[in-house]
């Protein structure tokens, strides 16, 4: 079970770098939902063999929410924002990955040095958490659209939920709901106000919206 | 016993409340129910102090877990009679001052936070809980904001305003500071003696900060000058002889209830010393009479300050009577500057009134057509410069003989003693240079403007409030021995100590002020009687001067030029001068103003560093997510930075 933990952490973070490298919306949308996806599967794999019917809801409501329904709200937006596919970077691609694989090597580094528990220190769950939350920070820092910047917003949330998945033990799962409630909710609202800011201003351009820094 | 003081402060507190409600549409209901509820607390105030009890009273209401705990004890009842003494001359004096014919909205606001600044102000006096005297503190400090910019159109009053509002939040922010360390100390809001414990020593100095602002202590006095001269008259009068004191009785409380550092007693006489001689130099240099009388506030808290401080220092020598002597003599300037303060401020506001202007360059002569005003604000001259018979000289010569008796005592301490009695006196002979300037240019000469010229006299309100406050000077003054029983009970209250009878010199001291006064009323009625038909008026002799005008007279900067240049290092007057150079006459000009020097060369130079610096960082501040963002994630990265390093250590 442990390979099949690595594998899919590795793809998560090679999804990262997916986020990171592509100059089209579509992809990153894409790439966030297949992290989703990955994601929702983990505890599946964590908990193995005692699957019971709360961990299977979970990681069916987490698969529907990060994988499907959430890239569905984003997609919609950016279809009736009807905005340009291209994201104009702040901070160029290759840099930015050049950045991302730098972050993920620093993950790495510092769990070394992390007082974990014997049984997390060895694995990548850890370094992989770190390394989603900085990407997170990166396209959160480095790109321009909103919605760009919403992909960024749901890696880093993305980082957070992993990091959570090493207290699956003792967390009750009432709290995970929640918390995929919450995100579901925020995306909604964010894809309305996209589409609101799309309408009063022509642009989705963040860099217009600074006449209210006062 | 006490159980009456109950209903008679809840009446007070009820009128006072209804009353501000009638300040809205019905002023002479409101005049009447603020005046009851002033007599009603001047009785509380009386009882308490007469009847040797104190009355305590808890409510089962609560706010955060902290019941409502109020007393009322003889230094609590000290401070509430010069209230209630002086805000019933003040609110008499209101209605003809500040009347809805002339002032239709603002008189309104007047009236209303009046009654909050009176409410305020006695809370502050009756809580004996941390919370509810903060409370209390801040219902005073903001309603004196509304109090002092009534006249809200004039920027220089707004700014006068600003400046109050800064000072008295900056001691606001000094005081929570003290009472939640207090409160974490002892353990709950409640307050007390706490002497047993020495760790809260430095606490003192925080009080000393915060109420020291309040109270305008040399060189906490920023705020004081503008406020007072830019308020309405009987705003100011409150302010100064209330609302400093109000101050003061924080000063005393704590100073009573906290372990005290081993030099508080001489820091407390030293800083008296200081605002003192500071205090009535920098008077001498006004020109604008209120701003003049704001300072001379400054001069008079240094002189309690200098009895308090003295008596703080006997403290540790076990209280002897020398102390009890000085302590007393600052307890009473306390009431004594009260009264005569607000007097003189009402009577500045009676000229001010009638001529429109504060600059005392422009008056002159107004004791011929305001011989009542003339009349008051010469008396209460006398009194604050100390001279008998009067009440000001009571408590100088009490603080006196305080300091003369210690410092004939072989100890390092009499030094100290002589040196304060040394400027104590120089305090006391500049400050009747300067009442002999304010009244000389002001009252006597001949009118410098039109204004002067055609001033009037004013209504019978104004002189009843005015006539009030001189019976009470010319009472203590004359009556001296009344007064020292109060005194010794306050005394114990702050100290538990022996009560020491009434000093025999003080006794043959109130003799001879009767005596004094006897033969002054004589002298008076005998100059009116016999020697009244001989004067003869003739032309002042003019120098040789071909026409002399009235603007050939001493100005109030010409006056005082000689003392200020003696003070010039620390007043820094600005002067702009422009003489003529050639043989036949030419334009000239001399101004001369001695500006407010600790705001202008301190506290104004470190505010433009931080406005500076405040600049600075307004251009991080420019509305772009993404760099907030990276804000946030340099902010994260240090916290854990320094949280590694303090678990590397």
């Amino acid at each position: 079970m442990n390979d099949i933990f690595h594998l899919l952490i590795g793809l998560v973070v090679g999804l990262n770098l997916l986020a990171l490298g592509t100059g089209r919306l579509p992809v990153l949308i894409q790439a966030v939902a297949g992290q989703g996806v990955l994601l929702g599967l983990l505890p599946l794999i964590l908990k193995y063999p005692h699957w019971d019917w709360q961990i299977t809801l979970l990681t069916l409501a987490t698969i529907a929410g990060k994988g499907f329904f959430i890239p569905f709200l984003l997609n919609r937006a950016m279809r009736t924002a009807n905005i340009s596919r291209e994201m104009e970077p702040f901070i160029g691609y290759i840099p930015s990955l050049l950045l991302g694989a730098t972050a993920t090597i620093m993950a790495v580094v510092v769990t070394r040095h992390l007082p974990l528990l014997p049984e997390h220190a060895g694995s990548f769950h850890v370094p992989a958490a770190i390394a989603l939350i900085l990407t997170g920070f990166i396209l959160l820092i480095g790109r321009v659209k909103a919605i760009s910047q919403v992909c960024g917003y749901l890696i880093l949330e993305n980082g957070i939920y992993l990091f959570g998945l090493l207290l699956l033990h003792s967390t009750p799962m009432l709290v995970e709901f929640a918390i995929l409630l919450d995100i579901i909710v925020s995306v909604f609202v964010i894809g309305i106000i996209v589409n609101r800011i799309q309408r009063a201003f022509d642009s989705l351009d963040t860099r217009k919206l600074t006449t209210l820094h006062e | 016993m006490y159980e009456i003081i109950t209903p008679i402060l809840l009446l007070s507190f009820l009128c006072a409340m209804i009353g501000s409600l009638a300040a809205i549409t019905l002023p002479r209901v409101w005049t009447i129910l603020t005046l009851i509820a002033l007599m009603s607390a001047f009785g509380a105030g009386c009882f308490v102090l007469f009847t040797h009890t104190s009355w305590q009273w808890e409510s089962s209401f609560s706010l955060s877990e902290t019941p409502v705990f109020l007393q009322l004890d003889a230094l609590s009842s000290f401070f509430l009679l010069l209230l209630a003494v002086v805000a019933i001359a003040g609110t008499i004096y209101a209605r003809s001052y500040w009347p809805d014919s002339r002032y239709p909205h603002s008189s309104v606001q007047g009236r209303l936070w009046w009654n909050l600044m009176l409410t305020g102000m006695v809370l502050v006096l009756i809580a004996s809980n941390g919370l509810y005297f903060l409370l209390g503190w801040e219902l005073f400090a903001v309603s004196a904001f509304f109090l002092i910019t009534l006249d809200s159109h004039n920027p220089q009053v707004r700014n006068a305003g600003w400046l109050y509002l800064a000072a008295s939040h900056a001691g606001t922010i000094v005081l929570f500071a003290f009472f939640t360390t207090l409160a974490v100390h002892t353990g709950s809001w409640e307050l007390g003696p706490v002497t047993h414990l020495p760790e809260l020593k430095p606490l003192f100095w925080l009080a000393l900060l915060g109420f020291g602002i309040k109270a305008g202590i040399f060189p906490l006095h920023i705020w004081l000058p503008s406020a007072h001269a830019n308020a309405p008259s009987h705003v100011s009068a409150l302010l100064s002889g209330v609302a400093l004191k109000i101050g003061m009785y924080g000063i005393i409380r704590f100073s009573g209830w906290l372990p005290l550092p081993t030099l508080a007693g001489w820091v407390l006489a030293g800083a008296g010393c200081t605002s003192a001689v500071l205090g009535v130099a920098f008077a001498l240099g006004q020109h604008d009479l209120k701003r003049l009388l704001a300072y001379h506030s400054v001069e008079n808290i240094g002189i309690i300050l200098m009895g308090l401080g003295f008596g703080i220092v006997a403290l540790e020598h076990g209280l002897p009577y020398w102390g009890i002597l000085a302590l007393a003599g600052g307890l009473l300037h306390i009431w004594n500057h009260g009264l005569f303060k607000a007097l003189l401020f009402f009577g500045a506001g009676a000229v001010l009134q009638t001529t429109k202007t504060r600059e005392m360059s422009t008056l002159g002569g107004l004791w011929r057509c305001m011989p009542w005003t003339a009349g008051l604000f010469a008396l209460g001259s006398l009194a604050i410069c100390g001279l008998p018979p009067l009440n000001g000289f009571v408590s100088e010569w009490l603080i006196y003989s305080g300091l003369l008796t210690a410092s004939t005592l072989v100890t390092p301490l009499s030094l100290g003693a002589a040196t304060i009695a040394v400027l104590l006196s120089i305090t006391s002979a500049l400050a009747l240079a300067c009442f002999i300037k304010v009244c000389g240019v002001v009252f006597l000469g001949a009118p410098r403007s039109r204004q002067a010229e055609n001033a009037k006299e004013c209504d019978w309100n104004m002189r009843t409030a005015m006539l009030v406050l001189a019976g009470a000077c010319v009472t203590i003054g004359l009556l001296p021995t009344l007064v020292w029983p109060v005194l010794m009970r306050v005394a114990s209250t702050w100290s538990p100590s022996a009560l020491p009878n009434i000093p025999p010199a003080l006794i043959s001291l109130g003799n001879a002020h009767l005596l004094l006064a006897v033969l002054g009323v004589v002298t008076v009625l005998g100059m009116l009687v016999f020697v009244r038909n001989k004067i003869h008026r003739a032309p002042t002799w003019d120098c040789g001067y071909v026409r002399p005008t009235p603007r050939m007279q001493y100005t109030a900067g010409s006056f005082a030029g000689i003392i200020t240049a003696w003070f010039s290092s620390i007043l820094r007057p600005v002067t702009y001068q422009l003489r003529p150079t050639t043989f036949f006459p030419v334009k000239a000009t001399d101004i001369s103003h001695t500006p407010e020097t600790v705001l202008k060369y301190l506290i104004q130079p470190v505010g433009r560093v931080f406005i500076v610096l405040g600049d600075l960082a307004t251009s991080f501040q420019h509305g772009r997510i993404q760099s907030y963002i990276l804000y946030l994630f340099m902010a994260l990265l240090v916290l854990v930075g320094a949280v590694t390093m303090v678990h590397l250590w």
